[in-house]
């Protein structure tokens, strides 16, 4: 599409927006796969209409504070870059978009506080476990706590799991096949550490070595996606000297940290750190790619009673990291799994990292819409690949009457390779 | 102040949130597939129901506004282009496949229904919806409607207007009538089909009923490589000319093969020119047909061929052939798509003379048609950003279009005359001619208010009787 | 009133300007829709207005002048092994192409296809006796209003068509022909169902009111046997394949109407499966002859000439269907039933004959019943 963006003026980031925009030809292939589109309707919520409002706004025909509602309503989950025939990379026009305009805006005092308070807890473990203490009172007196935060105090869980740190390190078993380094993941540490657990188990009965380097913290994605640049960066390069080069692949569990991760050479454009950056973001592989790719030592054992499994694509896995057959191979390998698949699966569940707390009416009926598709495949277990997805899952499944549980893939295997599922 | 009471009267229709009139909003809907043309209209009404369309062109009517329908906003020749003082009505959310009979074979749906929705809803009965514009997984039964589109499957199926057995319309002052009705068959006039491919100044569609097809028991798809454009297309005037009814013929170039290639990676074998051949059916007919079809194409030169049965390997090439119009966004910023049509028998021809105006001007041209039925889709490739590029391509577009009537075709198979085509409608068209379609249109909407400026340019006043009697 | 001739364009015009009310007639076949010639309106006769003006077989169109003999198009197509896939009546040996348009009706083959969906292009004088011309020659084409579809059916009502140009198929090698002894018409209609639905493409599918259906496939004569016997298999109670003469002389007959009595109007009757049983049980209730056809997607209908067509609209409009009266004695209303098209008809019309020259724009004013 012809634009008159400045772009000599925006600087070396700038080809992060002008060259989506120039690649998109204005067709509306992305809109029927766009959650906001779907699900509200009009143009300014697809991903065209974003598209074309961030034009105007770079083009200065557009006031930002006009067009910013519906840049906040996109949930960032890129069903739009796997609809899009044009190649257009919407992931990076928007986070580099608000990147941008987040340190300039002026929000509510209230909307500040609590996008504050998620992005200052969520990362940090103590702080989340205390916030979920915290949250279980506030539960109590729900009514009490300021209408800003409520979503907040709605997603944090009831209880949290026991912690259980990752060792340093899993051993392969048998023949070494490959090294790796793990990333932990913080708020999944927090909310299922039998995550990482399983993870480093089914790679290490797979001859690989798996390390979890100590240093490191978290990816930043959570906030680079909701435009804090700057913090995220911070974030990000406690993992730079904590992650090792001497290993075959960085792996990660969730798909939003994975994406992230993906994301480094582009947060760091222009800035000392890029080549460096660019090196760990192509090492980062998600567990389920990597091990497909490697191929199991041996797949688990039949299962005793027949299973079936619904996949359901993270977003963050499918569209923003583009994987979607390994997953599924790799629970088809399960003797006795029956793979199911829900309708709408490119659609996301609302989740989409601190969408929920700022848009909860759009993720809550994103979340119902998710959960009947997901029952109405009559699975009796829940396959994803990260840990928001599970969680938002888990919720609305429960709230429907039905809380069948949400494993991640690794999970599933795990227990197949333990003859527990 | 004028403004500001209509926007009052139209959130009293019970529009309230509905009817939007923000900057962004506006700017959102400005443009459809046709960029080169935007235009933020007055306000958009995003209606919910059949009766709030009419209630809108009621009062867009008494109030001699113009106002313009949109379904998706797909069209390539603007025809869904808001007008600057008047409304857009977004259809989109009229999307629901009211009732599928399946005894009968229709369906009765929504304008605002995706084209594919309706193959969905028919699949449960062994049924489909034939027409399959590239664009179906996005486009909308209405905007399929107002311009009688087509798709690759078209061939043997037919246009849109052959698969519209009734309407419920608004016309322009806002009465409500019946088209048609459930049957295939017609008797008197068919206001149906005048309907189909009015391009909207008739009004808005508000109701379809739908003619669907068995799904068939068979379904091949040879891909054939040849070594020049014009030998693709002698072998599709041969298949043609023997008789033989593929469901599809398309055929691609090697830039519109990069593009489908960098896209989706449908990994088609490359050469100087892609023939697909579909054919659908019974088992043996198609077995025996396929024989055919291969036997002809070897006749005429194929270099390579490979056909397959397997529905996802055939749901790969089609993505491909049907993501290349946007996958061109790889191979260059900006383009136009022409789709003139000539004589299926003078295809290499037309090929031909295309490639020579391209190289002339050094413009590239990519090509990706409907070979069947000598529809072709020139994609001329420009960057808008260089001076007196924009200009420079729609030359050679303007050559193009003159080229296929001269041949014998037409300005446009299927993407209507929308605002881009409006002036070579008199390539085409004699001045009688185009003064009755302008009548016509000004006997159903003498304020001209449906789709304004689309299709047919308003002669002086003088020039038409109506306008004259007006 | 004696008919008026007109061999060419410029006569057409000419007779149109005059200003005086008359309708197009050619074959003289469709007669309940020419004018009554003792009244008003006058007979424009446009036979002499025939011959191919271009056929390219390898093109599979053609176009040709309106008055020109079906019978001489069959021939031309036959020779290139192609044919009207629409398969309009033949009601006697004068029958033309633009009559087969203006009536706009497929006869029992046409399960396929319908008229509209063959006609490309046209020219026609209007009521203003302007040359217009709408649609083209190739087969695809979206410029403009789609005139040509609209003349389909216009019965001469909204202009004098002068030329046609129709898009052909290739003529099917061989043909096979399958009556399956269905009792009832309830059985018929789930017959009818499962047969358009079935694997085997059928291009006619008739249904008689004691629920016998015949149904016809064409195709390649090698696999044309092994075919009729899969399409005979594939419902209870079986059907059972015609001897080849017998399946040609059968839809000889057919698209010649000759069950329709020599004192009996065809009448041409849209339907859809599910309004065929209410429709019969007023039909049988008046004794009437009728089949129905392209799966029980239109009847037809004969009606004794004896009885005022007047009745038979009424029943018709009852049922919210509409019909068009094609043979018998001149009719100032051949369309008779439930009006279509509403005011979009009447304006249409109106721009196309503002002054009402064609017998008072039957069909615009049809819409306006
Ligand atoms: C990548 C791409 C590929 C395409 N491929 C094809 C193809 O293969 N074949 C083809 O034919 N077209 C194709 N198109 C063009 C386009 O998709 C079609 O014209 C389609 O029918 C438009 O549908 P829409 O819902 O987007 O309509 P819109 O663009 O919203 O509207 C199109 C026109 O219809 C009118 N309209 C919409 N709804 C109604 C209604 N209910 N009643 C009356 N008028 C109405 C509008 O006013 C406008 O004039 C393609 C477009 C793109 C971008
Ligand atoms: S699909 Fe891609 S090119 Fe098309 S509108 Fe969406 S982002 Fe733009
Ligand atoms: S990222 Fe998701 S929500 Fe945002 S525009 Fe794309 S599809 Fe829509």
């Amino acid at each position: 599409m012809k634009h008159e963006i400045p772009v000599e003026e925006l600087g070396v980031r700038g080809p992060l927006m002008a060259d989506p925009i120039a690649a998109c030809v204005h067709c509306g292939f992305c809109l029927p796969s766009c959650p906001t589109y779907v699900t509200m309707g009009e143009e300014m919520d697809s991903p065209r209409g974003r598209i074309f409002l961030i034009k105007e706004v770079l083009e200065g025909k557009l006031e930002v504070e006009l067009a910013q509602p519906y840049l906040d309503n996109c949930l960032g989950c890129q069903a739009c870059e796997t609809a899009c025939p044009s190649g257009v990379r919407y992931g990076e026009l928007i986070t580099e978009f608000r990147g941008r305009v987040e340190p300039r805006r002026r929000r509510p005092v209230a909307e500040r506080a609590r996008r504050e308070l998620a992005l200052r807890t969520l990362p940090h473990g103590k702080r989340f476990r205390a916030a979920a203490r915290a949250g279980a009172v506030a539960r109590k007196l729900r009514a009490a706590v300021p209408r800003t935060v409520r979503p907040m105090v709605d997603l944090l869980p009831e209880r949290l799991p026991p912690a259980r740190p990752l060792p340093c390190r899993f051993a392969a078993q048998g023949e070494r096949r490959a090294r790796v380094a793990l990333l932990a993941g913080c708020v999944q540490q927090q909310l299922d550490p039998e995550i990482g657990w399983a993870a480093g188990r089914v790679l290490a009965r797979n001859g690989v070595e798996v390390i979890v380097p100590a240093g490191q913290g978290c990816c930043g994605s959570l906030a680079m996606h909701s435009g804090e640049a700057e913090g995220a960066r911070r974030l990000a390069r406690r993992n730079l000297a904590a992650f090792p080069e001497d290993v075959d692949a960085v792996i990660t569990t969730a798909a939003g940290c994975g994406s992230g991760m993906k994301e480094y050479g582009a947060l760091f454009l222009g800035e000392p750190e890029e080549a460096q950056a660019g090196a760990l973001a192509g090492r980062t592989r998600d567990v389920a790619d990597f091990l497909y790719a490697l191929g199991l030592a041996e797949p688990p054992p039949a299962l005793a009673c027949p299973r079936r499994v619904a996949y359901q694509d993270a977003c963050h896995l499918a569209h923003a990291q583009k994987v979607t057959a390994p997953p599924r191979r790799l629970l088809s390998a399960i003797e006795g799994l029956e793979l199911l698949e829900p309708a709408e699966a490119g659609l996301c569940c609302g989740s989409a990292g601190i969408y929920s707390l700022e848009r909860p009416e759009v993720a809550a009926e994103l979340g119902e819409r998710k959960a009947r598709n997901l029952l109405a495949t009559g699975a009796a277990i829940l396959a994803s690949g990260n840990i928001g997805c599970l969680t938002q899952l888990q919720s609305h499944l429960a709230r429907l009457g039905h809380p069948i549980p949400a494993l991640h893939t690794v999970q599933v295997l795990d227990r197949a390779y333990s003859r527990t599922l | 102040m004028e403004t500001a009471d209509l926007f009052t009267e139209l959130r009293s229709l019970g529009l309230g949130e509905r009817l939007l009139t923000g900057d962004a909003q506006l700017a959102a809907f400005g443009s459809d597939a046709l960029t080169a043309f935007h235009q933020r209209p007055l306000a958009v009404a995003v209606v919910e129901s059949a009766a709030e369309v009419a209630a809108v062109v009621r009062l867009c009517h008494r109030r001699a506004v113009p106002f313009v329908a949109r379904g998706s906003g797909t069209s390539l020749s603007g025809g869904s282009l808001p007008v600057g003082e008047g409304i857009v009505i977004a259809l989109n959310r009229l999307d629901r496949v009211l009732s599928v009979d399946p005894d009968a074979r229709t369906a009765v749906v929504e304008p605002g229904v995706i084209n594919l929705a309706v193959s969905a809803a028919a699949a449960p009965h062994g049924l489909a919806y034939a027409p399959d514009p590239s664009s179906q997984s996005v486009c909308t039964i209405g905007g399929n409607l107002a311009f009688n589109s087509g798709g690759a499957h078209c061939l043997k199926h037919g246009m849109t207007s052959n698969h519209v057995l009734g309407l419920c319309v608004v016309l322009p002052d806002g009465e409500v009538v019946d088209l048609g009705g459930d049957s295939t068959e017609h008797v008197g006039p068919d206001w149906t089909a005048m309907f189909s491919g009015c391009e909207g100044l008739f009004g808005i569609a508000i109701e379809a009923t739908l003619r669907l097809v068995p799904i068939p028991e068979s379904v091949r798809t040879a891909l054939a490589v040849f070594d020049s454009l014009e030998r693709a297309g002698d072998a599709v005037a041969a298949i043609v000319g023997a008789g033989l009814v593929p469901v599809a013929m398309e055929i691609m170039d090697p830039l519109a093969i990069e593009a489908a290639e960098a896209s989706v990676s449908p990994g088609y074998p490359r050469g100087g020119a892609l023939l697909i051949v579909e054919l659908e059916g019974e088992e043996e007919v198609v077995e025996g047909e396929l024989a055919a079809v291969e036997g002809l194409l070897r006749d005429c030169g194929c270099a390579e061929m490979r056909t397959t049965a397997d529905p996802d390997e055939r749901a790969l090439i089609w993505k491909g052939r049907k993501s290349a119009f946007s996958a061109v966004g790889w191979l260059s910023p900006d383009y136009i798509v022409q789709d003139g049509v000539v004589p299926r028998t003078r295809l290499g021809e037309a090929l031909r003379e295309i490639e020579r105006l391209g190289a002339e001007r050094g413009i590239r041209v990519a090509n990706v048609f409907h070979a069947g039925d000598g529809n072709l889709h020139p994609l001329i490739l420009f960057d808008g950003r260089e001076a007196g590029a924009v200009e420079r391509a729609e030359e050679l577009a303007a050559e193009i279009l003159a080229l296929c009537v001269e041949l014998g075709g037409s300005i446009t198979g299927e993407h209507g005359v929308g605002v881009e085509k409006r002036e070579y409608m008199k390539l085409m068209f004699s001045a009688a001619d185009l003064a009755l379609m302008e009548d016509v249109r000004a006997a159903v909407d003498p304020g001209r208010l449906a789709n304004r400026g689309k299709m047919l340019t308003p002669p002086p006043p003088a020039a038409s009787r109506s306008a004259a009697a007006a | 009133m004696s008919a008026l001739l007109a061999t060419d364009v410029a006569a057409v015009q000419e007779a149109v300007r005059a200003g005086r009310p008359l309708l197009p007639v050619a074959g003289g076949t469709q007669t309940a829709t020419h004018p009554d010639p003792a009244g008003p309106v006058r007979a424009l006769d446009v036979s002499g207005l025939r011959g191919v003006v271009d056929y390219d077989p390898a093109e599979l169109t053609f176009t040709a002048r309106a008055g020109t003999p079906l019978a001489e198009i069959d021939a031309m197509l036959a020779s290139h092994g192609q044919h009207l896939p629409f398969d309009p009546p033949r009601l006697g040996e004068g029958a033309t192409l633009g009559g087969a348009v203006a009536a706009g009706v497929s006869g029992p083959n046409g399960f396929a296809a319908g008229v509209r969906d063959f006609v490309i292009g046209v020219r026609f004088v209007d009521g203003s006796g302007r040359l217009a011309m709408g649609g083209g020659k190739v087969v695809k084409n979206a410029a403009g209003f789609d005139l040509p579809k609209l003349m389909a059916g216009s019965l001469g009502r909204l202009g004098v068509m002068v030329e046609l140009s129709l898009k052909v198929f290739p003529r099917p090698a061989a043909t096979a022909t399958v009556r399956f002894p269905t009792a009832g018409l309830p059985a018929g209609l789930a017959a009818i169902a499962a047969l358009a639905r079935g694997p085997v493409p059928v291009s006619a599918l008739d249904l008689t009111p004691d629920g016998a259906v015949t149904a016809r496939i064409g195709g390649d004569a090698g696999l044309i046997e092994v075919r009729a016997e899969r399409l005979a298999r594939s419902i209870e109670p079986r059907g059972e394949p015609l001897a080849p003469a017998a399946e040609s002389a059968h839809w000889e007959e057919a698209r010649r109407f000759a069950w329709v009595g020599a004192d009996e109007r065809l009448v041409v009757v849209p339907a859809a499966p599910r309004r065929v049983l209410a429709l019969d049980a007023d039909l049988h209730r008046r004794g009437l002859h009728r089949r129905y056809g392209l799966a029980a997607n239109v009847a037809w209908i004969a009606w004794p000439q004896a009885e005022p067509a007047a009745e038979l609209s009424d029943l018709l409009a009852a049922q919210a269907a509409s019909g068009v009266v094609l043979t018998g004695p001149p009719l100032p209303e051949p369309l008779i039933g439930a009006a279509t098209g509403g005011a979009f008809a009447r304006r249409i019309a109106a721009a196309l004959d503002p002054a009402g020259i064609f017998a008072g724009s039957a069909p615009a004013a049809g819409g306006a019943r």
